[in-house]
């Protein structure tokens, strides 16, 4: 709806898309780097900016059952991880709205 | 009452027809304004039209015998109370008379003149005055320059500069003349004396290289003796004479026509040119908004997805169109202006079109999709070119108004300069900001850039400490990264920067809170108008680098929102809005003259005033359409008379017009496109 920008974000290091270098997320929103996704190795942020989420569903993954979204690139629409709208273990209740990148899929930018 | 016998009386005047009617019958005036010939007699005065040459008074030694003939006048003067036109005016009677005088004798009602002189014992202008005129409108220089003393110049570098500006017309007359010599001694005898400034004088001496009479014209910006330089430096020259000695020429008319300008400026509905715009003295101007175009009168549908941005061409002929459906359409008006159609469908684009610009003789287009600038034939709607230089987002593309080339601005910080070709010729370097639009002024001065400020490292690096203190928030989730301290994002900030066009130096830079969508300048080179988040639009007077007025009531917070100058003299400002609206102010007042209604769901994105026609505009809409906006025709009204809602929407099918009552009907497949590419 409507037209806007992306968003471009500052700091250190900022991690983009690595087909088109839409900016994505900053390594000070970066929560952990011990998670692993399709493609290896992948981060869970705070914030991440410039995607689109697709439809929830559940999927169960080594630490439990979660409800998540695939995330998109807003340019080009590559999937680049995912989004945490539940988490059904208690433990593991911090990474509800939370979002993971895939770092086979993430460029520094800048 | 008749004065020609007077006329008769009044022998050594003979020889100057404007010259007529009665003296005044008092000799010293009541306001102690005694005459300065020193014989106590007044003589008529008239302002110099028609009496060029005239030698009847011309020899001021001669002056007592002049006029001795108010003895048959059988008008006295009248004594009034106060010096005020009206008791409770402010305006001084004997001003008001004076410009009476004036303005009676310049229409040639002398004897008129005469009486009224008579009777409120005033008179127009003293003789030392008139002969003033006279030997400057004739040329007799040293005699203009004698009587400058007498004309009541208060200060001493006023008088050299107004008798520079004598003897440099005598020395470009003697020029034009080709009296180099005659010229030559002017120069270095009184204009050295006179002259302000050297490099004035060095300029003038220049001048003596021409060996055509039409190279000293040119050269000088002056139109010779045969032209109006001598009326131009009577025009000079009243800027060192007191006005109450020497009124200005058509003095009364200055003033009405300021009511005029005054009455015009305050028309908030004004959309008429001047020519066509009647004026009476009798009645302050005001007009109704039949000439306004707040009816929808065509619905252009024919694009797949959100319409984003829309542009007329210089003739006012064509409109193109950029959409999200990542095609242009450039759409003819037609003759008749009702049977709109598809010119031209430019696809191709791999992205959504976000910009467009037409060139200044409108055959070629540019157009706009993410990092991508096509140049396309609009007559023919081939690709001419496609450029790739810029790294992110084009967000603005402007032709230079002299046919040049043109200037994109980008996302990427970059501002570079093309040439008509569509071939590099600059690049600016990287700017502060994010260029989120950019205007170049009609006059070709300036470069007006808006967009997001870029911090340098040393703000980034700041960041790290307010993420830490803010990091263990409630965690709630923020899924469109909206603005936040937190979490390494920082609110952005927006500059406003002007630059010179020709140094591409920065005039100034100014911070402004809140995102900025757009920018226009006005066609005067003086305004910049800037679309701001949220909810305002704010004009800036780019001379002064100052904010001018702000307009407000239209939605804007998260969308590219466009406004744009429109009207009669650029007197509008209309605006998109977020709630499907769109949004008409008067641009000198400030006031919110319309809010349109018509668009359907979503925001109306962009508004384009029609270049050659002041009673027509375009807005585009997340609707997927384009709406043309004009003037109820008096057919209209008058159809539209038993109906309350004036939302008509032409169908321009093919031949015929079918006209649908229903402001909702959509003109689904009314043009039909003729290319597609």
């Amino acid at each position: 709806m409507g037209m806007s920008y992306r968003r471009y974000l500052h700091g250190e290091r900022v991690y983009g898309c690595s087909k088109c270098k839409t900016h994505l997320a900053t390594i000070h929103s970066m929560i952990s780097r011990a998670f692993n996704g399709q493609h290896g190795r992948a981060y869970l942020f705070d914030v991440v900016v410039n995607v689109i989420e697709g439809e929830p569903c559940d999927r169960p993954m080594t630490t439990g059952n979660h409800t998540v979204r695939d995330i998109y690139c807003i340019k080009c629409g590559t999937t680049l991880g995912w989004k945490y709208d539940k988490a059904y273990e208690a433990n593991q209740k911090y990474k509800e709205g939370k979002f993971i990148l895939e770092r086979n899929l993430l460029v520094d930018v800048q | 009452m008749r004065f020609t016998e007077l006329e008769e009386s009044s022998p050594t005047n003979s020889s100057n027809p404007a010259v007529a009617g009665p003296s005044s019958k008092s000799h010293s005036t009541s306001n102690g304004r005694t005459v300065a010939n020193g014989n106590g007699f007044v003589s008529p005065f008239t302002n110099g039209n028609g009496v060029v040459g005239s030698s009847g008074a011309g020899t001021s030694g001669s002056n007592g015998v002049v006029m001795e003939r108010h003895e048959k006048s059988a008008l006295s003067r009248v004594n009034l109370p106060g010096h005020l036109l009206y008791e409770d005016s402010n305006v001084d009677r004997e001003e008001f008379v004076r410009l009476l005088l004036q303005s009676l004798r310049d229409v040639g009602y002398i004897e008129s003149a005469a009486t009224l002189e008579a009777e409120s014992g005033f008179s127009m202008e003293e003789p030392q005055v008139r002969r003033f005129r006279e030997y400057i409108l004739s040329g007799m220089w040293s005699k203009a320059e004698d009587s400058l003393s007498r004309l009541g110049i208060v200060n001493e570098d006023n008088s050299w500069d107004a008798k520079f500006l004598i003897n440099k017309q005598k020395y470009l007359e003697l020029l034009e003349a080709r009296k180099t010599a005659a010229a030559l001694h002017v120069l270095r005898t009184e204009l050295a004396l006179s002259s302000p400034e050297p490099a004035q004088l060095h300029v003038l001496a220049s001048l003596l290289m021409c060996t055509e009479p039409e190279d000293v014209r040119q050269r000088a910006g002056w139109d010779g003796v045969s032209g109006q330089s001598r009326q131009q430096l009577l025009l000079d020259l009243h800027r060192f004479i007191p006005p109450s000695v020497m009124i200005p020429q058509r003095r009364f008319l200055t003033l009405l026509q300021q009511a005029r300008q005054d009455q015009l400026r305050r028309c908030i509905y004004h959309n008429t040119p001047l020519e066509a715009t009647p004026f009476s003295l009798l009645s302050d101007h005001e007009c109704n908004k039949d000439g306004f175009p707040g009816v929808t009168t065509t619905v252009l549908s024919v694009h797949t997805d959100e319409v984003w941005n829309v542009e007329w061409s210089h003739d006012g002929a064509y409109l193109a169109s950029g959409s999200a459906d990542r095609t242009a359409i450039i759409w003819n008006m037609g003759s008749d202006r009702r049977k709109w159609e598809v010119h031209l469908i430019l696809g191709d684009h791999p992205f959504p079109v976000h910009s467009i610009a037409w060139s200044s003789d409108d055959s070629m287009l540019l157009t706009g999709a993410e990092h991508f600038i096509k140049l396309w034939d609009a007559k023919t709607g081939s690709c001419i070119r496609t450029m790739d230089e810029h790294t992110e987002t084009v967000t603005a593309l402007s032709w230079l108004p002299d046919g040049s080339g043109f200037i994109s601005g980008a996302l990427d910080r970059k501002i570079i300069q093309w040439n008509a070709e569509g071939r590099k010729k600059l690049s600016w370097g990287l700017t502060d900001i994010r260029v989120t639009d950019l205007a170049v002024t009609p006059d070709l001065s300036r470069v007006v850039t808006i967009g997001m400020h870029v911090p340098t490292s040393s703000e980034s690096s700041s960041l790290r400490g307010i993420r830490n203190s803010g990091s263990s928030g409630d965690g709630t989730t923020n899924p469109s990264g909206n603005t936040s301290s937190m979490n390494g994002i920082t609110p952005t900030k927006n500059r406003f920067i002007i630059y010179r066009l020709s140094t591409r130096q920065v005039e100034s830079s100014i911070k402004l809170d809140g995102d900025l969508t757009s920018v226009k300048v006005s066609q005067d080179s003086q305004y910049a108008l800037i679309n701001h988040s949220p909810d305002e639009i704010q004009l800036w007077d780019l001379r002064l680098g100052r904010l001018a007025r702000k307009f407000t009531g239209q939605r804007q917070g998260r969308h590219i929102i466009r406004s744009c100058f429109g009207g009669i003299d650029g007197s509008f400002v209309a605006s998109g809005s977020e709630d499907g609206n769109v949004y008409v102010w008067h641009r000198d007042t400030g006031s919110l003259l319309e809010v349109l209604s018509g668009h359907g769901e979503g925001s109306v994105n962009s508004v384009a005033w029609n270049p050659a026609n002041e009673r027509m505009f375009a807005s585009c809409s997340d609707d997927k359409s384009i709406r043309i906006w004009e003037a109820p025709t008096p057919e209209m009204v008058l159809d539209m008379s038993g109906h309350t809602d004036y939302s008509v929407s032409y169908s321009a099918k093919g031949k015929g017009k079918t006209r649908q009552m229903d402001g909702e009907v959509e003109n689904a497949g009314m043009a039909s496109p003729s290319t597609r590419l």
